[in-house]
């Protein structure tokens, strides 16, 4: 097996393997949220989270495949480890800004929700006036 | 608050559109429309001041708090879901001095604008 054949293996190894860990821990963490937003509708709540994990995997394995190709030669084990790192390390980003992008989409959702259950009027009274109740 | 009574001028074909449009909307609380001055709106606000009411828009709670003019305007934008966020966000210290500026010379100016825009009966 030649040094760019090993360098690809590895760096699909790892970045599937990070992918699906950010995508576990969003998909855990993030159902706490969603309940929230969705006052305790579980099967709601469960079926956002899933479907948000699926545009996760989707976006981030096909960001790791499109970046797989070098697109120069290797000729040592030291070249190897150096693109390797280089490539991982784009993942890594990618993968940090989708999941940043994530927490901010469910913070955002949490907040509209909020809002929406805020009886407190966004204005004072200018007076009061009895009210004849209907006969 | 359950409800909001909202005393709207029938003689502004402006104020008519807004009503159809309110009507259609999804509410997190609420709206009955009375015109003001009318037969309905004095027996039920026997103490208000009705000549009030025709300068410009006035809400009045079910629990009889009033809000009149641009209070009035976000009261009813609060109780719709779709804009309760916005009614928040006008009425920040930083928007609400012009919220008022635009409400304010959207009703003084309502015949023109409704003859403007052909709303008129």
């Amino acid at each position: 097996m030649t040094i760019v054949v090993t360098t690809y293996l590895v760096y699909l190894a790892i970045s599937i393997a990070l992918t699906v860990w950010v995508a576990h821990t969003l998909h855990k963490n993030g159902r706490i949220f969603l309940v929230d937003v969705f006052h305790g509708n579980d099967a709601l709540a469960d079926s956002v989270n899933h479907l948000l994990v699926v545009g996760f995997y989707l976006i981030n394995l096909g960001y790791v495949s499109l970046a797989l190709k070098l697109g120069y030669v290797i000729n040592n084990t030291q070249e190897g480890i150096e693109a390797l790192s280089v490539k991982i390390g784009m993942v890594l980003i990618v993968l940090g800004g989708m999941h940043f992008f994530n927490l901010f989409v469910f913070s955002r959702m949490r907040r509209r929700s909020n809002r929406n259950n805020n009886q407190q009027p966004p204005v004072g009274p200018d007076a009061f006036t009895t009210v004849q109740q209907e006969a | 608050m359950l409800t909001l009574t909202v005393l709207y001028d029938p003689d502004c074909g402006l104020c008519r559109r807004s009503h159809e449009w309110l009507a259609e909307q999804a509410k997190l609380i609420e709206l009955t429309f009375v015109p003001c001055q009318s037969e309905e709106a004095r027996k039920r606000y026997p103490q208000l001041n009705h000549d009030l009411t025709k300068q410009d828009l006035t809400v009045v709670s079910d629990d009889g708090a009033v809000y009149f003019g641009p209070k009035a305007w976000l009261m009813v934008l609060w109780s719709l879901a779709r804009y309760r966020e916005w009614s928040y966000r006008l009425a920040t210290p930083e928007l609400l001095p012009t919220t008022k500026r635009v409400v304010s010379a959207i009703s003084q100016n309502r015949y023109q604008i409704s003859r403007a825009t052909g709303l008129t009966r």
